[in-house]
């Protein structure tokens, strides 16, 4: 949905687990930009209506982007990518 | 004992950043407590790590961040970014969470500053994945340098939408079409406010620019849009939409809506701050005096949280309460106060020219009755129009009784995403204002924190006192 343009940016990448697996994001962008960047553009399952979200605002409003991070439901549009973060989305991980 | 500080700003966008300088170098004791990790709030998002591309697609007003950057670090003021504010008390004491932690600091004074937010609408499949805001789509932009791959189609109503329009063109997104819910021919009433716009030829200019570039570049534009629809099964695949009083389809990967900005109000609502209704604009915000103090004595709203005038009057409006709350402070008298806000008072003047012509223009024509009963209104509780609807027909009246009767509201966004349009869906039907619907109460905490960080709060003696639970029976 998403790409990189900006051949400027020099991004360094760090690795994560990501529902289990390891994965790499680029360090210091916000974990929902970070997930955007690698074409994972499902947030979670939505507990009341069991559909597929993605990150609606990006600045903290809709909490569709909330996910477990290092162990607490964090919005992940307000958490900054470091090295060995633990992200779960839920019973999106669960389901593969 | 907890933290104290003369002034606490939230939010570090243009108003705090303002605030916060401004405060410090007149050696106020301030502390500036921000959401993001970067100072620049949402319009200066990252400016300072920008790359060179990112400044010259972004414009001169992204580059007006830079320099309020720069006064924020030269001033000194201490700031901690990636601050979670859970609750603010009109008696002056904030609790945040930062870094796995929670703590209580106290300010004489707190200056609010948490800006807009992009009027949330509900429209069918507006939940779909590649459904997603505009101002969502130009933070990834300024955030991590993403560009929207695939056809895109942008959606609403506001200069804001055009200006992301224009953005994404210049970058060479394949935008399958613009459709915009304004009429084509701007009301009457419109062309009232064009003398005052006028005064400001720049600033118009700029906005006929931005329409030239769109029209030039030959990308499809419609005007009068109605009945936009998000279509796909597990994600976004086509947007159908009433133009010219047909239906048509329109292949995308990215929707990208935006139906206006309106101030992000629950914090004041947390803290008790009298709301007032913008009748035209159809928002809630904060009621103020002219140096932004709410009726809490102790709390100020400064910037687009105060009412919507743009990142330049957010500036002014965060020195001018950053003023008062120096001369409450006793720092500086009342005529060097005055001297200091009449160029800012001023400022906001002229910034104000052509604002009623642009907002009467983009004026949302919202009606609560349009909306269709299949469509989600509560995204986290995932409660329809319909749902809302039939509550009403059940005698509910008042927004707060539609929460406790539906769950609209409930989920963990609190009503930010719904709120606005709940109160717009139960006035129609009660063919009432919104305002006579109330608001949501709003309780701390503003947003989750872990009770294990709560527990593990150091907390003053004040927050010790035990509750008296033989009380009555002592008299």
């Amino acid at each position: 949905m998403f790409k990189q343009q900006d051949e400027q940016i020099q991004q360094k990448m760090v690795s994560v687990t990501l529902d289990g697996e390891p994965r790499e994001l680029p360090a210091g962008v916000s974990v929902a930009a970070g997930l955007f960047s690698i074409g994972e553009i499902i947030s979670r399952i939505s507990p009341s209506s069991g559909k597929p979200c993605s990150p609606h605002c990006l600045m903290g409003v809709c909490f569709e982007c909330l996910m477990e991070i290092d162990g607490i439901q964090q919005q992940a549009c307000v958490v900054e990518v470091q090295e060995g973060l633990v992200i779960n989305r839920g019973s999106l991980g669960k389901k593969e | 004992m907890s933290r104290c500080y003369d002034v606490i700003v939230v939010g570090a966008g243009p108003a705090g950043l303002t605030a916060g300088a401004c405060l410090a170098e007149m050696g106020v004791k301030a502390l500036v407590l921000d959401e993001q990790h970067q100072p620049g709030g949402q319009i200066y998002r990252r400016v300072e790590t920008a790359s060179p591309a990112t400044l010259k697609v972004m414009g001169p007003d992204y580059d007006r961040g830079l320099e309020l950057a720069e006064r924020f670090h030269k001033s000194g003021v201490e700031y901690e970014g990636g601050a979670i504010v859970w609750n603010v008390t009109a008696d002056g004491s904030i609790a945040y969470s930062r870094q796995g932690k929670s703590q209580e600091i106290q300010g004489r004074y707190i200056i609010i500053a948490t800006g807009a937010m992009e009027r949330p609408f509900p429209l069918p499949g507006w939940t779909l994945p590649g459904v997603m805001g505009a101002g969502a789509a130009n933070n990834l932009a300024k955030e991590a340098g993403l560009v929207p791959a695939g056809e895109v189609v942008l959606a609403g109503s506001g200069p804001l939408l055009l200006l992301e329009a224009s953005i994404l063109l210049k970058k060479g997104v394949n935008i399958t079409a613009i459709l915009e819910t304004t009429e084509k021919i701007p009301s009457a009433q419109t062309f009232k406010y064009l003398p005052a716009a006028i005064r400001r030829t720049d600033f118009l200019l700029k906005g006929l620019n931005m329409l030239r570039e769109i029209k030039s570049s030959g990308v499809v534009y419609h005007k009068g849009v109605g009945e936009i629809k998000a279509q796909g099964d597990s994600r976004l695949e086509s947007v159908e939409a009433m133009v010219d009083g047909k239906t048509q389809t329109f292949p995308a990967d990215l929707l990208l809506l935006h139906f206006g900005v309106i101030p992000n109000t629950h914090i004041f609502r947390l803290a008790g701050c009298a709301m007032r209704w913008h009748q035209e604009q159809r928002y809630w915000y904060p009621q103020t005096d002219d140096w932004g103090r709410t009726n809490c004595e102790r709390i100020f709203a400064a910037g687009d949280g105060s009412g919507v005038s743009g990142a330049l009057a957010a500036e002014y409006k965060g020195e001018l309460c950053a003023l008062e709350a120096a001369r409450c402070l006793g720092i500086i008298p009342d005529y060097e106060r005055d001297s200091l806000a009449k160029p800012l008072q001023e400022a906001i003047n002229h910034d104000r020219w052509p604002r009623p012509f642009i907002d009467a223009m983009y004026a949302p024509k919202l009606d609560g009755s349009h909306f269709a009963d299949d469509t989600v209104l509560c995204r986290c509780e995932n409660i329809m129009v319909g749902d809302v609807r039939r509550a009403v027909s059940e005698g509910v009246r008042e927004v707060n009784e539609m929460k406790i009767v539906t769950r609209c509201g409930m989920g963990p966004c609190q009503g930010r995403m719904c709120g606005p349009a709940v109160a717009e869906v139960i006035a129609a039907e009660l063919r009432q204002s919104p305002e006579r619907v109330g608001l949501l109460n709003i309780r701390p905490p503003l947003k989750p924190v872990p009770l294990e960080e709560v527990a593990e709060m150091e907390l003053d003696e004040a927050s010790q006192v035990q509750a008296d639970l033989f009380k009555n029976m002592k008299k």
